[in-house]
């Protein structure tokens, strides 16, 4: 459980954290999906991108911010 | 890989992603928790039943007290002095009760003899009744005045600490007001401000973790009692009499926060709570 961030006696959301995190892995995943290649044949490159990224910071608030 | 299959890829992903993203703004915005919390106590504040001077302050600052246990004593002369004069004036009454009793105890004996009139009789009975009456009056007094000599020493209502002791001997104190404050021990409980719109995710009896500023392991609570009512600043008047209505924004709508009372289950020892600090709450999901 991870519910807030204290920078310097600043607290900040732990949303700070996620959403970087949240953004390496689905930078992760595109290079897989460009390495194997299947990053050619996806429909709507730039839709598929933002929704996986979105999927994926709800699964890191999942994960770590509840 | 056919056309419909990648269309139907990205827009699953897509419908999936606006779900998420759903469930992370509601998870963010209506979930039960704040930071704007509080550790309370309860206070008891300490007055002298009795004006005069302080004559020995017994405690110091944040000490720990004892149920009984001396606090502090305020100058009793003043007070001695009144019981013996009502004594003496308790003795008086009683010997002018006795006089008039003993009057007409005689004039009773008179009547048979028809040397007194019915009425000087009676005069007499009532005589007696008066000096009883005063002498029982005198005696209230005087109990008053014990009282009041009793309550020149202060004592510990309950177990707890002093708080913020300023007091000195030396210092005039005055009947009824406060001059020093004990914090109950063992009352420690906590209070969240909750935005209103997370009320109904509320209950009483929902379990709370408590998160200290200072950081440390979570203390877990139940939530008591969820407050029924906060200050509406629009009911307040100028000097007109006339009500003082906030101007507001009508799209813009800050969420009034209520107060919810939260039991401690268990307080760690190692762990110095102090009643004021903040506290961040989060509140179980059911």
């Amino acid at each position: 459980m991870f519910e807030e961030l204290a920078l310097g006696g600043l607290l900040f959301s732990p949303l700070v954290v996620f959403a970087p995190l949240a953004f390496v892995i689905s930078f992760v995943t595109r290079q897989i999906l460009h390495v194997s290649g299947l990053y050619q044949r996806i429909w709507k490159v730039a839709w598929f991108e933002v929704a996986l990224y979105i999927c994926y910071l709800a699964l890191v608030v999942y994960l770590f911010g509840r | 890989m056919g056309k419909l299959l990648r269309v139907a890829i990205t827009l699953a992903v897509v419908v999936v992603a606006i779900i998420a993203g759903r469930w992370v703004w509601d998870h963010y915005l209506y979930s039960p928790w704040t930071r704007d919390g509080r550790i309370r106590a309860n206070i008891i504040t300490i007055a002298p039943d009795v004006s005069g001077w302080v004559n020995s302050v017994d405690v110091q600052d944040n000490q720990q007290v004892h149920k009984g246990d001396l606090l502090f004593s305020v100058d009793a002369t003043r007070y001695q002095a009144a019981l013996v004069e009502l004594q003496a004036q308790l003795q008086s009454k009683q010997y002018a009760w006795d006089l008039a009793n003993h009057k007409y105890e005689r004039r009773k004996q008179l009547t048979g003899r028809e040397a007194i009139s019915e009425e000087d009789l009676e005069t007499a009975r009532i005589n007696t009744e008066q000096a009883k009456a005063a002498f029982q009056l005198a005696q209230a007094e005087l109990n008053t005045a014990r009282i009041n000599l009793q309550r020149t020493v202060i004592h510990a209502p309950d177990d707890g600490s002093i708080i913020n002791l300023t007091l000195r001997p030396g210092n005039y104190v005055h009947q009824g007001t406060a001059v020093l404050s004990l914090v109950q021990t063992g009352s420690l409980y906590v209070t969240g401000y909750f935005e209103e719109t997370k009320l109904p995710l509320i209950h009483v009896g929902q379990k709370a973790k408590v998160s200290l500023m200072s950081g440390g392991k979570p203390l877990i609570g139940t939530v008591t009692s969820i407050g029924k009512a906060i200050a509406d600043t629009n009911v307040s008047s100028n000097g007109q009499l006339l009500p003082q209505i906030q101007q507001t924004f009508n799209w813009v709508r800050l969420a009034q926060r209520i107060p919810v009372d939260i039991q401690l289950d268990k307080i760690p020892n190692d762990i110095n709570l102090s009643a004021g600090m903040t506290v961040s709450i989060f509140l179980q999901d059911k």
